[in-house]
């Protein structure tokens, strides 16, 4: 224990010396990224698995689109359960003049039957938790809703047929699950109000869903009684099962985040591997003079041992605190995305401390357990012992302990070496690219010799340079991918919506009502088509029955197991074109299909074979005539499969349109919805807004995380200068006893910066490009035009960065007198 | 006659293999040094004293030849073994004083102590620096010592143990003369007090013939002088 003791002193010592500065701030950024991360990963995650049946509603669902059969209802009767029902649809609300689509959920008293709503009376009101649902004439609406109605609590809206009451506020439901349904805010009603409204039509896309609750045993063997019998549109949920859409974005953006803290660490790791050498060297003198005065290898070892170990325990403490912050802020910039989440819990700490040991060990260790070897003898000859820190068996350690976090991190292996090669292929890239580039520079130095001096430090160093060049350059690509490269791909995809593009959406209109709309359009001057909209399954190609299973591809089993929106018209749609066969004349049509190429492709068909769908009970064949083009960006309304006039007349159908209607024609919408409340209308321009919104929040807190990752590359410029520090205050007083002034010199190490950051940025806006180019043409099959301003904004910014950092570094070093700073350099 | 020997070097042979093939410094040395004694081993620069006086210490290992400290060749030990041997048996003083800068006046002088496991090394220590005229600078740190302070230091830390033999390298070599000489006075007086056996290399023949022997180091050759 003595050695800990000794451990603890010189720890001390050291700190106040400054030797560990760099180390512990490399150290401490990594920590405060993992907690960070862990900290928002362990509380969402609480907050939506920890309540699994709350999230449910119940202890068992059903859900889907098709009415619930009687016999799901009587089986739960039979076996003493409670149960509620719930119908789900959107709705257009009006409030005098203003419409707002709004996601409408009926529901039955009971409601829910886990967990509990949260409301209050007015914005201010603070939340209580509530076992009662909506009574009859009254709705309760998201906060959100009321902001967008400019209404409050008390005023009155109107819903289809029907006048309602805005009660409460509703804050939180705890089944309110995830996917585009979030996106549109939440109005509950009773159930014993639906019918008055007319809102729910057959074919009218609606969700049922039944929730029940009970014994274990019960629930069991009701779920396994009626698990046969649900059809293809209902799906039966257990707890913490199927709540997919939110939940599984969550963990996927959690992953992200995690492997981008493991950013930081890699980039605050070879600032490490920058300092630890001299951090070590430090000790030379101090390991020799103790071996000689009879300490042990062991004894040495233990010491050194401790030492990192009390440092990586301090760095943890700090790092985490600083990351429970950072996560406190990450949360709330998301705040409205989440549900309500748990209290924090210590767990993110620990992990925290391992990640902190686990750097130690891997990147410094190493290194300083060599000193153990440091001969004796040291004492009496200086030059001996260096060599014990030299040589390159540190890395493989290093590279191990960065893949574990990784591993870690990803709790998936395959992704960790994934992740793994990716960083280390770009910075391989990185540090290759600044090496070409420095050498460069070196060789534009023996050409012309009026820029010797200015490009002295980083040609004459060009390894540190490069490593610099490279800790830098990974930070700053980060963050311009996140900035620039984001706001460029948003732009390039909007620009790709022409902007006479549809921007409304009109379905659930009913069959006797289609002519009518259409009608009151045309008056409007708006020309758009009314089509007809069948949903049914593809059964049988030519003679052949055909399943989902027959697929290999899982997108074509996912297409086949839905049901297809078909549609029936009479003449080709302006944004289509027929790409083989012949489309059929408008007048006298046999009966045929004409179907999308690519579905086409994946079903394996072609113009002559016979498809038979199944709707509403009822087959319907007919043969592809023609296969069609389309363009679906034009945001028009568009089907994979549509037949020739006649062939689905006798189907049950719904109509559907859209349009683009001009900002100053809003009032149209209102007085649609009000003569035919059955009709959903959608306004796309509002739902990209929300959209808009999530993705700036989510990116806002990869920023943040991205932010750090370039300060770690900070650090390893800072690490950088430190280890040349004494060649610059030598360089610096030679020069001044050559005569150069001290504003000379200055200029020169500003010279430096300005080129060292300037070069990391424009590698850095480079890559950035690069890999926004094969995001947009990979992941979003955009045509993304190379941002040539990114590498200048890069080196802009990374000249600015490292000047700023580097000059505020050097502040001191050359201000003393020649005569001192010689004195001092010997002194090392 | 052997109880009374602390240390004996037979036959003893130093080279080193540089980049112009074997350098020889010295061979077939031979040295005896009776307990009390003081010994002064002079030479010219570059003549092997250092050198010598490290080999004696047990930092280095001969080309050839054994040492005996008391009865045991350490010669034949391994590092860590001479490592403890050291702790327990002797002292130094060297001319960089090597003081550990992170460490307090007093825990320096507590470290041999420690390092050998060594009970009360608190009290013992601040004794030793009370010997040295320092008790009321035992808080503090190297830097804040002079020249001379430091090396009163390193006097104190040297006799801590109780040592057997002392080994000092140049003691006087990094600091004035006055300094200097009030720095020896007290080597040799804590040394006469402790009744310690003192080997010290230099170059300075003052110094030198303050010690009972001198032995001169020319040539690879070690003689009275
Ligand atoms: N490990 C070694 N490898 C090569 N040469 C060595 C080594 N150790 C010592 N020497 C050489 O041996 C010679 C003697 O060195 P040493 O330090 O013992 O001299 P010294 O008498 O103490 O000199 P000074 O009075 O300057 O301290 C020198 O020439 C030195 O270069
Ligand atoms: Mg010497």
């Amino acid at each position: 224990m003595k050695e800990l003791r000794y451990a603890a002193r010189l720890l001390r010592r050291d700190w106040k010396a400054g030797e560990l500065r760099l180390l512990a701030v490399s150290l401490i950024l990594a920590v405060t990224a993992i907690t960070a991360v862990a900290w928002l990963a362990d509380r969402v995650a609480g907050g939506t698995e920890g309540r699994a049946a709350e999230l449910l509603g119940g202890d068992r669902a059903v859900i889907g689109s098709e009415p619930l059969p009687e016999e799901l209802i009587e089986q739960a009767r039979q076996r003493d359960l409670t149960l509620s029902r719930t119908l789900e649809f959107p709705s257009v609300v009006l409030f005098g003049e203003q419409t707002q689509l709004a996601s409408v959920k009926a529901v039955e008293s009971g409601y829910p039957l886990r967990g509990s709503l949260l409301v209050g009376g007015d914005p201010d009101d603070s939340a209580r938790q509530t076992r009662e649902v909506p009574r009859s004439g009254e709705v309760w609406v998201e906060p959100r809703l009321l902001l967008q109605l400019d209404a409050a609590p008390g005023d009155t809206i109107d819903l289809g047929a029907s006048r309602f009451t805005i009660g409460k506020m509703l804050f939180l439901e705890p089944d309110r699950g995830g996917g585009f349904q979030t996106l549109s805010p939440r109005l509950m009603m009773n159930q014993a109000d639906v019918a008055d409204t007319g809102l729910v039509q057959a074919a009218s896309r609606v969700r049922y869903g039944l929730l029940v609750a009970g014994a274990e045993e019960a629930v069991a063997g009701w779920s396994a009684a009626i698990e046969p019998l649900l059809g293809d549109g209902l799906r039966l949920q257990r707890p913490g099962q199927g709540q997919a859409g939110v939940g599984r974005a969550i963990e996927a953006a959690q992953r992200f985040l995690g492997l981008s803290a493991l950013l930081t660490v890699v980039v605050g790791g070879v600032g490490m591997l920058l300092t630890i050498r001299r951090y070590a060297a430090r000790h030379l003198d101090r390991v020799a003079i103790m071996r000689c005065l009879g300490a042990t290898e062991r004894q040495i070892g233990l010491i050194l041992s401790w030492k990192l170990f009390l440092l990586g325990l301090l760095t943890a403490a700090v790092g985490t605190l600083l990351g429970f912050g950072l996560h406190l802020a990450m949360l709330a910039l998301v705040a409205d995305l989440l549900p309500e989440l748990p209290a924090a819990g210590w767990r993110p700490a620990a992990s925290g401390v391992i990640a902190a040991q686990t750097i130690l060990l891997g990147f410094a260790l190493p290194t300083v357990l060599r000193l153990r070897r440091v001969p004796p003898l040291r004492v009496l000859r200086r030059e001996l012992g260096e060599q014990v820190l030299r040589g390159a068996g540190i890395y493989p350690l290093a590279l191990t302990a960065v893949f574990l976090l990784m591993w870690w991190q990803a709790g998936d292996l395959r992704l960790a070496i994934w992740v793994f090669a990716a960083v280390l292929g770009t910075l391989l890239v990185l540090g290759l690219a600044a090496f070409a580039l420095v050498q460069g520079l070196r060789a534009l130095r023996r050409g012309r010799s009026g820029i010797i001096l200015r490009l002295s430090g980083l040609t004459r160093r060009p390894l540190t340079a490069s490593i610099q060049i490279m800790a830098l350059g990974l930070g700053l690509m980060a963050l311009l991918l996140l900035t620039v490269v984001r706001g460029d791909l948003l732009a390039t995809w909007q620009d790709s919506v022409p902007t006479d593009a549809a921007n409304h959406f009109l379905i659930n209109i009913q069959p006797d009502e289609a002519t009518a709309v259409e009608q009151r359009l045309r008056e409007a001057g708006i020309e758009a088509e009314v089509y007809p909209m069948v949903r049914g399954r593809l059964v049988q190609i030519n003679d052949e029955t055909v399943r989902p299973d027959d697929y290999p591809d899982p997108q074509t089993r996912r297409l086949m197991a839905r049901e297809f929106n078909l549609s029936q018209m009479a003449t080709l749609p302006e944004d289509n074109t027929v790409a083989a066969g012949s489309f059929w004349d408008e007048d006298a049509a046999d009966p045929a299909f004409s179907v999308e190429v690519d579905i086409a492709e994946r079903l394996g068909v072609s113009v002559g074979d016979t498809l038979t769908f199944e709707a509403g009970g009822s087959r319907y064949s007919a043969t592809i005539s023609n296969l069609r083009e389309v363009r679906w960006d034009s945001f028009n309304v568009n089907f994979f499969v549509a037949s020739s006039p006649g062939v689905l007349d006798d189907a049950p159908a719904t109509y559907i349109t859209s349009f683009h209607l001009p900002a100053d024609q809003r009032r149209l919408m209102i007085e649609l919805v009000r003569a035919y409340p059955s009709v959903t209308v959608i306004d796309i321009d509002a739902i990209l807004d929300t959209v808009r919104g999530i993705m700036d929040q989510g990116t806002r807190v990869v920023e943040l995380m991205a932010l750090l990752t370039l300060f770690a590359g900070i650090v390893v410029l800072l690490a950088a200068l430190q280890v040349t520090r004494e060649e610059r205050r030598f360089e610096g007083a030679l020069l001044r006893s050559v005569g150069a002034s001290r504003e000379q010199i200055r200029r020169l190490a500003l010279g430096e910066f300005l080129l060292l950051g300037g070069t990391a940025g424009l590698l850095a806006g480079l890559g950035a490009a690069i890999a926004g180019h094969l995001m947009a043409s990979r992941l979003f099959e955009l045509d993304y035009a190379f941002n040539p301003w990114l590498p200048l904004l890069g080196a802009g910014a990374g000249a600015l960065v490292v000047t700023v950092a580097g000059l505020l570094a050097t502040r001191g070093l050359y201000r003393s007198s020649p005569m001192q700073l010689l004195k001092g350099a010997e002194e090392g | 006659m052997t109880d009374r020997m602390v240390l004996r070097a037979d036959d003893l042979g130093m080279c080193f293999h540089g980049p112009e093939g074997e350098i020889r410094l010295f061979r077939n040395l031979a040295l005896n040094i009776t307990a009390g004694e003081t010994v002064a081993i002079l030479g010219a620069s570059g003549s092997g004293k250092s050198t010598l006086l490290g080999l004696l210490a047990g930092l280095d290992t001969p080309s050839e030849g054994r040492i005996l400290i008391g009865d045991t060749d350490i010669t034949a030990l391994d590092e860590d073994q001479r490592a403890i041997l050291r702790g327990r048996e002797l002292g130094f003083v060297f001319q960089a004083f090597h003081l550990l800068s992170g460490l307090t006046a007093l825990e320096n002088v507590m470290l041999p102590l420690e390092l050998a496991g060594t009970s009360g090394a608190s009290e013992t220590a601040t004794r030793a620096l009370a010997d040295v005229g320092l008790a009321e600078r035992r808080g503090h740190y190297p830097r804040q010592l002079s020249g001379g302070e430091q090396q009163r230091v390193a006097i104190a830390r040297a006799f801590v143990t109780g040592p057997r033999l002392l080994l000092a390298d140049e003691p006087t070599g990094n600091l004035d003369q006055t300094t200097g000489g009030r720095v020896s006075d007290l080597l040799f007086s804590r040394n006469r007090e402790a009744g310690t056996t003192l080997v010290l290399v230099t170059h300075d023949p003052l110094l030198a013939r303050r010690c009972d022997r001198v032995l001169q180091l020319s040539d690879g050759r070690l003689e009275a002088a």
